[in-house]
């Protein structure tokens, strides 16, 4: 390859060096704050990369958004708060197993499987990125539905005791999802005229109250013994535990790179498809949701490996499957370059530098997560009494910064007597936060494909994706029906 | 010595006074604090990274920090009510507004506040065209074909949210024309653009800066242009106004931002913000940013902006009302 030293010239500057670890550095340190976004972070930090060279801007905001994607993951587990909504599925095994005294654990297992699924993304995006774009816009809406339709089939497998508890906390989760402006029309749905509710529920006051709020209640009913027992100097992980999440990181990775390389999907339902996907998998089944170390490695492993592979839309098509990518693309811009085939033309070599420059941020991953363990894992040294009213002000700053808007303050508090009741009465939130995560994609893609095929129902059935779903959907529900006739019987 | 002290005294208070009432009138006492630029939508988004980009350019103009607030919620409606109440600070605040201000309020009637009355338009700053865009492997080549082959059967737009400028846009092309197309939305243009290219839907009325690269590459093909001239990165374009044998003379629609600010904002902070945002309109770094979007610097500035939005509300207004998207 002739332009190979031109590649190189381009990135073994320091310059790109410095904004990497930059990048990670505060893509970790602002996951991990409750209601500062990756999103926000890369936002702010646009206006800074437009005096930069063009490839040391690029992975400034590609390691914000890599640090991002893990950061979210450390105060998930730490005190049952989601730095960010892709790391509300970590939480669910991450968080009992902290209170195990397994934090340190469940920590260096999230970064592991973090920094395994953003290489194998990375690869995917440098190998298979003409491809994968080729399937991506392959994908439409009908194609979608099918899809989410199979990923409802987890409820019935992440309900807990009760399966009628999981579908009824699933209900609710979609009818609050419901409140807004309908897609198609405009008109106001359950808002009561209200115009903080027009934009829908956000997410991050709901994800907050429902789980940290609890936490909180529940250490000052019982006023001393808190049952947290986050130990940081607990065990390390495993070569055998590693050995046995190792086939879960690679799935979970490849689901994300899948998810990612789709516009318009998310890391956040990456998250939970990967979750559920290694809780039907696994011989462990049952001890998922109880600090199933298994459970922390597909969640990360789902939301990583979206990071990488949303740039195959980006970079192969000039499409952006995010508001993160949308900003990139805008970084771009701004430096004189198009995202799409004619870049890879015209810039090949800085598409190869910015290539190198992502692996090389993977690795940078693996050190700041490292460090970051180490000092965030301090909070477990603060006494109860004085790290519960902290949390407590986290969780009002975090539901406010989203939107500057005190109403979600509110919003996050009624949560939180919701994920209450929900601790009190045994329902499971995950169901709960499937059906509002999924059920606005399941009723915007279903409306989609109906508007687009002109309400003919045939388009449902239009090509071999579609039947690879179905099929897909079909045996999910035929395995969990079993699967529960079985365990009733015994 | 107290002597001399009071005559000390006394010559700062009358030089304090002379100057006070200097600045009142030669000199403008305008800022006297940081400015709060409020963005109604949330960060990210092109409104966004633009007034960071003004604030920026801005605040080397006024010697002041203009710091940019997020305000998202309902359309750019909470934070633009917000602005029409005043309250504290009001008289430091601005708001970038964008089509989303008319659109609003045209879709919904009850809104807290008079998209027109309630504010001071102070500077548009840019406007940018959509342009009519079809699949390339649409056998379509001109606007007239289009309209032909919609008249006779079904056809679909795809927009990246109701009342976006690309929405009512396809909307008012379906009114002026009469022909059958469903409005078919996506959660933003990122999502709406694979579904277009792959030809799940026939046209769309996108923003010039989303569509340009797929125009170059091939991916999509360009019918036609949406301002009232032609586009200057696409000289060879028709506009949509050039359509022959189709009353298409009232289908011109813009992207555009400009800063707004709520009554209770002093009018000589007007005129000093309308000097500067001039100048920074005259800023190569500014002229340079904006076409990289695809948007040419706009001339309009106070009481034009003001007749401007006024006769796009009652516009937009009509549209929703056909549409079917104006709330009751």
């Amino acid at each position: 390859m002739e332009n190979f030293s031109e590649v190189l010239t381009l990135f073994f500057v320091w310059d790109n060096f410095i904004a990497i670890a930059i990048g990670v550095f505060l893509g970790v340190v602002i996951g991990a704050i409750p209601g500062l976004t990756t999103t926000m972070a890369v936002a702010l930090a646009l206006p800074f990369t437009f005096s930069m060279e063009p490839v040391s801007a690029i992975l400034l905001l590609v390691g914000i958004y890599k640090g991002g994607m893990y950061g979210g993951s450390i105060t998930a587990i730490l005190i049952r708060t989601p730095g960010t909504p892709a790391s509300a599925c970590t939480l669910l095994d991450g968080y009992p197993m902290a209170q195990n005294g397994e934090a340190k654990k469940a920590l260096k297992m999230s970064l592991y499987s973090s920094v395994i699924a953003d290489i194998i993304s990375n690869i995917s995006l440098i190998f298979f990125a003409a491809y994968l774009a080729k399937i991506a816009l392959n994908f439409g809406a009908p194609e979608f539905f099918w899809l989410i339709c199979f990923s409802l089939t987890i409820i019935v497998s992440l309900s807990g005791s009760s399966i009628l508890k999981g579908f009824l906390a699933a209900t609710l989760g979609i009818m609050i999802s419901l409140i807004g402006l309908d897609p198609v029309y405009g008109s106001q749905r359950f808002t009561f005229n209200d115009y903080n509710l027009m934009d829908g529920i956000s997410f991050v006051p709901l994800l907050i109250g429902l789980f940290a709020i609890p936490e909180v209640i529940d250490f000052y009913q019982r006023k001393v013994a808190s049952k947290i027992v986050i130990n940081a100097s607990g065990k390390e992980v495993s070569w055998s535990e590693f050995k046995r999440c190792f086939k879960t990181i690679v799935r979970g990775s490849f689901i994300g790179v899948i998810i990612g390389a789709i516009p318009g999907s998310g890391a956040t339902a990456a998250a939970f498809i990967s979750y559920s996907e290694a809780r039907r998998k696994s011989p462990n089944r049952e001890s998922f949701g109880k600090g199933e170390i298994e459970g922390v490695a597909a969640s990360e492993a789902g939301n990583n490996g979206v990071a990488g592979a949303t740039m195959i839309p980006l970079l192969s098509l000039g499409i952006p499957g995010d508001v993160v990518t949308a900003i990139i693309l805008g970084a771009f811009m701004v430096h004189g370059l198009t995202p799409g085939p004619l870049m890879f033309q015209d810039n090949l070599s800085l598409i190869y530098a910015l290539f190198i420059g992502i692996m090389v941020s993977s690795l940078f991953l693996l050190v700041v997560g490292l460090g970051a363990i180490k000092y965030f894992s301090k909070i477990a040294d603060i006494p109860k009494e004085i790290l519960f009213p902290i949390i407590v002000m986290f969780c009002v700053y975090g539901a406010y910064a989203v939107n500057n808007n005190t109403f979600d303050i509110w919003l996050m508090m009624g949560f939180g007597v919701l994920g209450y009741i929900f601790n009190k009465t045994g329902m499971a939130s995950a169901p709960f936060l499937i059906g509002f995560i999924l059920g606005p994609m399941f009723e915007d893609n279903l409306r989609r494909s109906l508007l687009i095929g002109n309400y003919d129902m045939s388009i449902f059935f239009r090509g071999p994706i579609t039947w690879f779903f179905i099929a897909l959907t079909l045996l999910s529900i035929i395995f969990s029906v079993k699967r529960w006739l079985s365990y009733r019987n015994k | 010595m107290k002597f001399k002290n009071t005559v000390i005294a006394m010559s700062l208070v009358a030089s304090s006074v002379v100057m006070g009432l200097g600045s009142s009138s030669a000199f403008a006492d305008w800022p006297t604090k940081d400015i709060h630029l409020v963005v109604p939508y949330s960060a990210g988004g092109n409104t966004d990274v633009l007034s960071r980009r003004v604030a920026d350019l801005l605040q080397n103009e006024l010697d002041v920090n203009v710091i940019v607030e997020n305000r998202p919620g309902a359309g750019s409606t909470v934070a633009t009510g917000r602005l029409a109440r005043g309250g504290r600070n009001a008289d430091h605040t601005i708001l970038m507004a964008s089509p989303g201000h008319v659109i609003g309020a045209s879709i919904y009637p009850n809104l807290p506040y008079d998209a027109v009355n309630d504010f001071k338009f102070i500077e548009k700053l840019l406007d940018a065209p959509n342009i009519m865009v079809v699949p390339s492997s649409s056998s379509y080549n001109s606007v007239a074909e289009f309209i032909t082959a919609a008249k006779s059967k079904p056809m679909t737009f795809s927009h990246p949210g109701v009342g976006s400028s690309v929405h009512m846009s396809g909307e008012l092309f379906k009114t002026l024309t009469k022909t059958k197309l469903t409005a078919v939305p996506f959660p933003g243009s990122g999502a709406a653009l694979p579904a277009l290219l792959s030809g799940d839907v026939d046209v769309s009325f996108e923003n010039a800066s989303t569509v340009l690269p797929h125009i170059q590459s091939g991916g999509l093909k360009a019918l036609a242009v949406t301002s009232s001239t032609r586009f200057k990165l696409l000289p060879n374009l028709p506009t949509v106004t050039e359509t022959e044998g189709y009353e298409l003379g009232g289908f011109v629609t813009t992207i555009w931002n400009g800063i707004i600010a709520g009554n209770a904002f002093p009018d000589e902070g007007v005129v000093v913000l309308q000097a500067a945002l001039q100048r920074v309109k005259e800023r190569k770094e500014f002229t340079e940013f904006i076409e990289k979007m695809g948007a040419e610097p706009s001339t309009a500035s106070g009481e034009e902006f003001k007749l401007f939005i006024a006769s796009e509300v009652e516009r937009w207004k009509m549209v929703a009302e056909e549409a079917g998207v104006r709330q009751k």
